[in-house]
C-alpha cells in the first residue's frame, strides 16, 4: 500500500462525516446546511436513487428461481442468511458477502451489513418510535450501567426536527411510555387487527395501533407516497420511504457544499498530540488500495455502531494506546441488540367475506405495557408486540388433501384468517458484552477483523417468558384457533439493532461521549451511530439516531462559528 | 383519506381488467411471454434423465391440469422445478428429490405396471391422491417427496405470469392499501404479499 499525502489544503475540509447510512446521512444534511464544506465518505459503492435500484419494478416472473439465490452463490452469504429473509436474488446486492467482509464469533453473533451509499437505510424495517422519558431516566433509577446524560425535553424538538422532514406515518395516542411523532396520516389496520385491538382495549387496558413507520402516506417534502408493492427493500421509485438516498443525501447535495466519496474505508483517526484534537482521518481507497489522508475541523463517526467503534479501536496513538477517547476501557464494550422472535400465531374464524387491497408495508404494534410504573415482573424494562394478521394464500394449498382441478379451484380463493406477533424486548447493557480486534487475522484491505462475544442474559430471558405467554393470552382472548407459540432467541445481532460500544454518559471514565455526541476528551470528533446508546429501550431505534445525528451537527457547527471547536 | 383509497382500488381495478381483458391464453407464444421459462418442447433437461423430465411433467400436470387455465407443463413449470432442484437445492437435499423421484416411479410401475408418464388420466390421479393424503396425515413434521413436489409445482405456477394475474390476482402497484374491503371486490387470492 502506498502511502500518497497529497497537498493538504486539497485534502481539508471544514468537517468529515464516516458514513451513509441512517445517521450518516442526518449529519451530512445538518453539517452541510449549516454552510460547512463536507467530505463524507463511504467505504461501499455509489447508489443513485432510482437509477441504482435494478430490480425495484420487477414482477415475480420476471426474477429467476422465483427470487432464490443459487446454492452456489448463497455460501457467500452464511452469516448474512440467518436472518432467514434478507438474501433474494431482489435484494442480494444490498447485503455484504461474508466470504469478502470476515469477522469472528466467540459466542454466535450476526453482524447482518450492507456497504454502499445509504447502507442499511435502504434496506431497514422502517418502524420509527420515539424513546421516552421513562428511557431516558432508567439506567439511573435501575441503577445499571450509566445514566444518560441527556433526558427526553433534550432531544424532544429533534425528534421533531427529524420527522418532519422524514415523513413518519402513524396515530397519535398521548401515551407516556410511547411519545406521539409528527405524525402523517396512519396506515390502516385490517379487520381482524381492529378485532384484536377492542380485545386489548376491554380486556387488558392495553393499546393496539398502526405500525409507525417512515413510509409516506401522501406526498411530502418532493417525495411520493407509498404504493402499497411492500417491495421496499429492493429500493423505491417513488421515493415512498425515508432512506438516504432518497432524502437526506439529495438535501445535502443540494446545498453544493457535500463531496460524497465512496470506495473509501476510513482505517482511523488521525489524533494531534499538540492540539488535543482529530486533525483528519486516514483513507484506503478500495479501488487502487492507496492511502489518504483528509483534514477537518470536525469528524462525525456514522460508519455504524460496529464500523465506528473499530475505526475508534484501531485509532492508536500515545495518548490513546488503547483506542481514540478511549480513557473509560467502555469502547467496545456494552453492546445491545433488541432480543425478539418470541410470541404466537393463530387462525381466525369468520370474516372470510371481508379481504384487503394493497401490501401495507408495516403491521401492528403493541407498546409496551409492563413495568410502567415501578418493577412488578421478576425482570426490568420491557418490550413491544409487532405482527399483523392476512389470509393464507396459495402454500396453504401443499398440506391439502386436494390435488388437480380440485387443488387450483381451492388456492385460487384465500383461505382462512391468521394472525402471527413477536415481542421486542429491552436487552441490558453489560460490560462483559463486547467486541474488540483480532490484529492477528486482517481482511483483503489490511484491516483488523472484529471478534464478537456478546450474549443474551437472565434479565432478558426471564423477559422471553411473558413475551411468550402474554402474546398467546391476548391471542385466545381474541378468539384464535390453533394457537402456538414460538421462543427462538437466535443471537445477539439478529434484530439488526446493534448498539452501544461507545456508550454517552456524564463521567468520562465510565463512558465514551458526553450528552452531545461528543468524544468526552476528544471535542471535536462525535459520534452518533447507534455507538451512542447508553440503554436500548425496546423501541426500534433508528429514529433515535436521526435526531441524535441532527442535533450533535447542529451543536457541532455553532461550536464551530464561536470558535469554540 | 379512505374515499381517495376508493377512486384509487376502483381505478386501479378498471386498468386491471382494460389489461387483461380480451387476451386469449395462446401456449405458443408463452416461451416468449415468459422469457426464461421456456415451454416444455424446448425444454432439453441438464439434470433429470429424459424419463425423469417426463415423469416431472407428467406430475406436475396431474398437480394442476389444465382447465379455464393452462396445465402446469404449459406455464414451464417443469424446467422450473429442474432450475430449483439444480440450483438452489443443495447436494443433499438434491439427491433426496431425485431418490424420491425415482422410488415414485417405481412404485408406480409396481403398482399399476406401466410407467406414470405413459400412464392413463385416472390411474396417475387415483396414485397420486393416496400418495398426497399419505403425505397429508403424517406428522406435519415431516417432508415426503410428493410434498416437495407439490409445493414447487405451486411455486412454479403462482410465480409465473399467467399463474400470479389470471389464475390469481396480481397488482404490481397497488397504490392504496384498505384493510377492510368485501372480498368480491379483488374475487381471487393475490398473488403476492
Amino acid at each position: 500500500m502506498n502511502l500518497n499525502i497529497k497537498a493538504q489544503d486539497a485534502n481539508t475540509y471544514d468537517a468529515i462525516v464516516v458514513g451513509t447510512g441512517i445517521s450518516g446521512g442526518w449529519s451530512a444534511k445538518e453539517l452541510t446546511e449549516n454552510g460547512l464544506n463536507t467530505l463524507v465518505l463511504e467505504r461501499g459503492r455509489d447508489v443513485k436513487h432510482v437509477e441504482d435500484y435494478p430490480t425495484a419494478t420487477l414482477d415475480p416472473w420476471e426474477l429467476p428461481r422465483a427470487n432464490q439465490v443459487t446454492d452456489e452463490e448463497a455460501k457467500h452469504y452464511k452469516k448474512q442468511m440467518r436472518t432467514g429473509y434478507t438474501i433474494r436474488e431482489s435484494t442480494k446486492h444490498w447485503w455484504i458477502k461474508d466470504t469478502d467482509q470476515p469477522y469472528e464469533e466467540r459466542k454466535r453473533f450476526d453482524w447482518i451489513r450492507g456497504y454502499h451509499v445509504g447502507g442499511r437505510s435502504i434496506m431497514w424495517g422502517r418502524q420509527s418510535y420515539r424513546l421516552s422519558p421513562m428511557d431516558f431516566e432508567a439506567n439511573a433509577k435501575d441503577g445499571i450501567a450509566v445514566d444518560w446524560p441527556v433526558r427526553y425535553e433534550d432531544i424532544e424538538p429533534w425528534y421533531s426536527h427529524v420527522e418532519k422532514f422524514a415523513g413518519i406515518s402513524g396515530e397519535a395516542l398521548g401515551l407516556p411510555q410511547l411519545p406521539d411523532s409528527e405524525f402523517l396520516p396512519p396506515m390502516a389496520l385490517n379487520c381482524v387487527e381492529e378485532e384484536l385491538k377492542k380485545t386489548m382495549s376491554d380486556q387488558f387496558g392495553r393499546v393496539l395501533t398502526i405500525g409507525r413507520n417512515a413510509n409516506l402516506t401522501q406526498p411530502h417534502n418532493g417525495r411520493g407516497k407509498c404504493m402499497y408493492r411492500n417491495l421496499c427493500s429492493r429500493g423505491c421509485p417513488y421515493g415512498g420511504y425515508f432512506s438516504s438516498n432518497a432524502s437526506t443525501l439529495p438535501a445535502a447535495a443540494a446545498t453544493g457544499n457535500m463531496t460524497l466519496r465512496p470506495h473509501s474505508i476510513v482505517n482511523a483517526v488521525i489524533y494531534d498530540e499538540e492540539t488535543g484534537k482529530a486533525s483528519g482521518v486516514q483513507v484506503v481507497d478500495t479501488e487502487s488500495g492507496e492511502m489518504y489522508e483528509y483534514y477537518a475541523k470536525v469528524i462525525f463517526l456514522n460508519a455504524s455502531t460496529v464500523g465506528s467503534t473499530a475505526i475508534m479501536l484501531n485509532s492508536k496513538s500515545d495518548r490513546f494506546p488503547n483506542g481514540l477517547g478511549n480513557d473509560s476501557g467502555e469502547l467496545g464494550h456494552n453492546m445491545m441488540d433488541h432480543h425478539f422472535r418470541v410470541g404466537a400465531n393463530g387462525v381466525y374464524e369468520g370474516m372470510e367475506d371481508e379481504y384487503y387491497w394493497g401490501r401495507r408495508p408495516s403491521g401492528f404494534y403493541i407498546p409496551r405495557y409492563r413495568n410502567l410504573n415501578g418493577n412488578d415482573r421478576d425482570y426490568i424494562r420491557g418490550f413491544g408486540y409487532q405482527g399483523g394478521a392476512s389470509r393464507e394464500g396459495w402454500e396453504r394449498g401443499v398440506r391439502e388433501l386436494a390435488i388437480g382441478a380440485e387443488l387450483k379451484n381451492l388456492v385460487s380463493a384465500p383461505g382462512k384468517w391468521t394472525m402471527g406477533m413477536t415481542a421486542f424486548g429491552e436487552m441490558l447493557p453489560d460490560h462483559s458484552n463486547r467486541m474488540w480486534l483480532n490484529y492477528d487475522e486482517t481482511d483483503k484491505w489490511g484491516q483488523p477483523v472484529v471478534v464478537f462475544d456478546v450474549e443474551f442474559k437472565e434479565n432478558e430471558y426471564k423477559m422471553r417468558e411473558d413475551m411468550k405467554n402474554d402474546a398467546a393470552e391476548m391471542f385466545e382472548a381474541v378468539g384464535l384457533k390453533n394457537i402456538t407459540t414460538f421462543d427462538d432467541a437466535g443471537a445477539p445481532g439478529l434484530g439488526i439493532h446493534e448498539m452501544g460500544t461507545a456508550r454517552m454518559g456524564r463521567d468520562p471514565n465510565t463512558s465514551v461521549l458526553n450528552g452531545w455526541n461528543q468524544v468526552h476528551s476528544v471535542p471535536n470528533v462525535f459520534v452518533t451511530d447507534g455507538s451512542f446508546m447508553t440503554s436500548a429501550a425496546c423501541q426500534n431505534p433508528s429514529l433515535s439516531y436521526m435526531a441524535f445525528s441532527a442535533r450533535a451537527a447542529n451543536y457541532a457547527a455553532d461550536q464551530l462559528k464561536k470558535g469554540d471547536l | 383519506m379512505s374515499s381517495d383509497n376508493k377512486i384509487d382500488r376502483k381505478e386501479a381495478i378498471k386498468r386491471a381488467g382494460l389489461l387483461l381483458g380480451g387476451v386469449v391464453f395462446a401456449p405458443n407464444i408463452l416461451g416468449v411471454l415468459n422469457g426464461c421459462t421456456a415451454t416444455p418442447g424446448d425444454w432439453s433437461p441438464t439434470l433429470f434423465s429424459n424419463d425423469q423430465a417426463r415423469l416431472v411433467t407428467a406430475l406436475a400436470d396431474v398437480i394442476l391440469p389444465a382447465d379455464d387455465s393452462p396445465a402446469a407443463s404449459e406455464l414451464g413449470v417443469p424446467q422450473f422445478i429442474e432450475t430449483m432442484v439444480d440450483e438452489v437445492y443443495s447436494d443433499d437435499q438434491q439427491q433426496e428429490f431425485l431418490d424420491g423421484l425415482d422410488k415414485f416411479s417405481d412404485d408406480y410401475r409396481a403398482e399399476i405396471q406401466a410407467e406414470y408418464f405413459d400412464g392413463n388420466d385416472t390411474d396417475k390421479y387415483d396414485f397420486t391422491y393416496h400418495q398426497n393424503r399419505l403425505a397429508v396425515e403424517e406428522d406435519p413434521g415431516s417432508n415426503p417427496f410428493i410434498l416437495t413436489f407439490k409445493e414447487l409445482t405451486l411455486l412454479g405456477y403462482f410465480t409465473s405470469e399467467v399463474g400470479a394475474s389470471e389464475v390469481l390476482r396480481y397488482q404490481a402497484v397497488p397504490g392504496a392499501y384498505e384493510g377492510c374491503i368485501p372480498y368480491e371486490d379483488v374475487g381471487k387470492t393475490w398473488a403476492t404479499d
